[in-house]
């Protein structure tokens, strides 16, 4: 839900000056009411520019609206690798942006820095901008597939936040997030968010029964755009079920989006369906059973995400499950 | 050899996200009322956007009036609008609204049960729920008997059964002193096993006060200081800014200790002081909110001259509008001695908190509506930096704001930049709102929750209840006896009377305002 910003102000800064920049921009924003500087942690914003300057990933993300609910010292990085050698070019711009009502205002700084440097120098020119009391985030917004994370720019993180859902390849998309050699990373992935209501579907489903499906009977469909999605439905059941094999993973062309789980042949046959509202559990002549999605847009799942520095056990083993059968294949 | 594990536990294992509750029927009794309008409804529907109901659920309001299943969800359709801490989306709400039934009962009359029984029957039967239900009397505290004995005769409740279960939200207040409370908790507990009994104090569902436990526990620079060797006294304070408004029939009888006191800042008390719980386990959490109680040093007699205040508002401001004394509201009687204002010093009589007063202060028609707990801790020795008498240094003062604006904040002395050595006290401050950013669940939303999973931590036993009437009752029965004598008044928009003023300052310490 979009958050109302009561005030914004930015100016240009330099890397040198940008913390004294920072504070005088705060101490003008409380000359005229008080307002509160509000942090609860490093937020690291990266996107990297193409050659011709544009990126991948559009400036339309709904940064403010994450801020807004999980106020942090955002530092939004465009880097363009194309210099690889030399003085780094940088250019700063800092903002604070206010946000609640006159009498309980608060803030948050945006420092948005756009390096022309080489992969090896930008570590340095994030490091110096990171509070170092406070928990640090990274959202690499770019598709992962492509542009894997850095793992110098991740080991400033407790947290990496990313979208699968913006895989153009699954496998390598896996590959990327499994191969950070961090075992104290929290991995969250908002496209995982999506799932919570199949898989409790599919705990329900199986509250009835003591032996596991086996993957052969288990059939994964999706429609256009859930690829990762399936295949992290996919990933989940081989991880909890031991198996050494996915199931079947398809595209069906039929279907808008979304993920199809079915299991079993017959009168025991189930099926669960999922879209961006619910997940659907059919089984026999029961009456269906809803299981409702959160009603939330991309920025309440990246605030949410946020909110919540703890490991995602399922998460993990499914990367890693994908990850092995990936490898085999 | 252990047990394979199901396949349920399987496959929700690792899992961070709290399982569903599991399907279940909430039967709303008072369901077309007021606080089903206001808060129950409207709480449900954020669950239910938060992804937080059962996968199947029926939620039955029950009521004298004839209304249809339309005409229900229409109401509740506009409860949310007007009070749901967000907008309706129409998507969600139509998903809700497809959960919501309506049905005509008169909670006195054994009659309308069997109406009643034969609608959750079918609707129960319609949306595959198995029988487990919550029912929720949002009715006035002398319908609860009746109601549970109706519920037993119809066979509503399967006692001591783990499934399907039934359990019962009951509001408060829970009694009118420890008699009546002990009616109603023997009537409820003739239908009810306890642990399947929910009494509601809702302000045990806001965030503030659950973060006390939190501040407490999970903070070590806080714990080795809560205690009588560090802590000068202890504040808490429920201040109301307006009057008694429609409530007049009901406050006339019950009055500021019985309304506020005796639950809300009795709890608040219990949390503030408890030693720490060896689990979260709530009943373990409850015993130690009950030593508490039953810590508190009885105030009789005389002693409740001397450490009690009560008081009326007479006429005054309200924000420079002028308002009608207590004895001029609408409904109160010219002669009423009911009390809009107690302050109370109190002790807890247990090592940790021995010969540190704890001052209790509530009212209506206060400067404004605040509630805040104040932890002032000892002044340093009177050398070194507050060696001098002339410019004391003051001492650290831990707030917890829980409305409005939630938070906390530590006062803490600091150096004022400058060649010379002058201190300023400065605030280190918190505030939900702006480090959590996103609004925080209504109270009503985690107690409904903690009911479906079956969490009885943040509600109160019946032990706890007739322990708090059992410390309020001999200065009520005091008052009683004191029938010739005239009760103190404060103006409206005032903090109190100036008794409670001399209450503290006899002591050599002062109010804090809010």
């Amino acid at each position: 839900m979009a958050r109302t910003v009561a005030a914004r102000v930015s100016r240009s800064s330099t890397a040198e000056t940008t913390e004294a920049d920072l504070a005088a921009m705060w101490r003008e924003a409380a000359r005229d009411a008080p307002i509160a500087r509000a942090m609860m942690s490093n937020l690291i914003v990266f996107r990297r520019l193409r050659a011709g300057g544009g990126a991948d990933r559009p400036a339309d993300l709904p940064l403010q609206d994450v801020v807004a609910q999980h106020p942090s010292r955002v530092i939004a990085v465009e880097h363009d690798p194309r210099k690889t050698d030399g003085e780094p070019c940088i250019s700063v711009e800092l903002a604070v942006v206010a946000f609640g009502p006159p009498q309980a205002q608060y803030g948050v700084e945006q420092i948005t820095i756009c390096p022309t440097c080489s992969d090896a120098s930008l570590p340095s020119i994030v490091r110096r901008l990171i509070r170092g009391d406070l928990p640090t985030a990274v959202w690499w917004t770019e598709d992962a597939s492509a542009v894997p994370p850095m793992p110098a720019i991740v080991a400033m993180a407790r947290q990496l936040v990313f979208d699968s859902r913006a895989w153009r390849d699954v496998s390598a998309g896996v590959r990327a997030v499994t191969s950070i050699d961090q075992d104290d990373l929290d991995l969250a992935d908002v496209n995982w968010r999506r799932l919570l209501p199949l898989r409790r579907a599919l705990v329900t489903a199986a509250s009835d029964r003591r032996d596991a499906w086996r993957s052969d009977e288990v059939r994964v469909r999706y429609g256009a755009g859930d690829a990762a999605l399936a295949w992290l439905a996919a990933g989940w059941l081989m991880a909890r079920l031991d198996w050494p094999r996915p199931p079947t993973v398809q595209e069906e062309k039929s279907m808008d989006a979304g993920v199809a789980v079915e299991v079993g042949a017959g009168d025991a046959a189930f099926g669960v369906a999922l879209d961006e509202r619910r997940a659907v559990l059919t089984r026999g002549g029961d009456p269906p059973t809803s299981f409702t999605a959160r009603r939330e847009d991309e920025a309440d799942a990246v605030a949410a995400e946020l909110h919540s520095l703890s490991h995602d056990v399922c998460l993990r083993d499914a990367l890693a499950a994908l990850n092995r059968a990936f490898g085999a294949a | 050899m252990a047990d394979r594990p199901s396949l349920a536990d399987r496959l929700a294992a690792g899992e961070t996200h709290p399982a569903p509750p599991e399907p279940l029927t909430i039967v709303i009794f008072g369901g077309a009322g007021d606080l089903a309008h206001r808060k129950l409804l409207p709480a449900l529907y954020n669950l239910h956007v938060d992804a937080l109901l059962p996968a199947r659920i029926a939620i039955v309001g029950a009521s004298r009036g004839e209304m249809s299943d339309a005409a229900y969800r229409a109401f509740a359709k506009d409860g949310v609008s007007q009070f749901s801490r967000r907008p309706i989306d129409e998507d969600a709400w139509s998903a809700f609204a497809e959960a919501l039934f309506y049905v005509p009962v008169a909670i006195d009359n054994e009659q309308s049960y069997a109406a009643l029984g034969s609608r959750l029957d079918v609707v129960e039967h319609e949306r595959g729920i198995a029988g487990n239900r919550i029912y929720y009397l949002a009715v006035p505290p002398a319908l609860f008997a009746p109601a549970v004995s109706n519920l037993a005769r119809r066979r509503f409740v399967n006692r001591g059964s783990e499934r399907p279960f039934a359990r019962l939200i009951v509001e408060k207040p829970i009694g009118n002193d420890l008699d009546s409370a002990r009616a109603i908790n023997d009537a409820i507990a003739a239908v009810f096993d306890e642990r399947q009994i929910f009494r509601i104090d809702h302000y045990l569902g806001k965030e503030t006060v659950q973060n006390i436990l939190v501040l407490r526990f999970a903070n070590s620079i806080f714990e080795p200081l809560f205690n009588h060797r560090h802590v000068d006294h202890v504040q808490i304070v429920v201040a109301e800014e307006e009057g008694v408004g429609t409530r007049a029939g009901y406050y006339d009888r019950a009055g500021a200790l019985r309304d506020m006191v005796q639950n809300h800042i009795l709890q608040l008390l219990t949390l503030v002081a408890m030693e720490p719980p060896r689990s979260l386990d709530s009943d373990v959490i409850r015993d130690e909110k009950l030593d508490v109680l039953q810590s508190l040093r009885p105030i009789a007699g005389g002693d409740v001259d001397a450490s009690v205040v009560r008081a009326q508002y007479a006429a005054g401001f309200d924000a420079g509008t002028p308002v009608p004394g207590y004895r001029e509201e609408k409904g109160v009687a010219r002669d009423s001695r009911t009390e809009t204002f107690v302050a109370i010093k109190a002790f807890i009589d247990n090592w940790r908190w021995a010969g540190v007063p704890f001052f209790l202060r509530t009212g209506k028609r206060l400067p404004k509506r605040a509630s805040e707990i104040t932890v002032r801790l000892k002044e340093v020795p009177h050398i070194l930096f507050n060696a001098n008498s002339g410019s004391r240094l003051d001492p650290n003062v831990l707030s917890i704001r829980i409305q409005p604006d939630e938070g906390f904040a530590l006062g803490i002395s600091s150096k004022v930049p400058g060649p010379r050595v002058s201190i300023y006290p400065v605030r280190m401050d918190f505030h939900y709102g702006s480090t959590f950013g996103a609004s925080s669940p209504e109270a009503y939303e985690r107690l409904l929750l903690d009911v479906m999973v079956g969490d009885s931590t943040l509600f109160m036993r019946r032990d706890s209840v007739e322990a708090a009437w059992r410390w309020v009752m001999p200065i009520l029965d005091r008052w009683a006896s004191q029938t010739a004598e005239p009760i103190p008044t404060y103006a409206a928009g005032d903090w109190g009377p100036r008794e409670a003023g001399r209450l503290i300052e006899s002591t050599g310490r002062r109010w804090r305002e809010p």
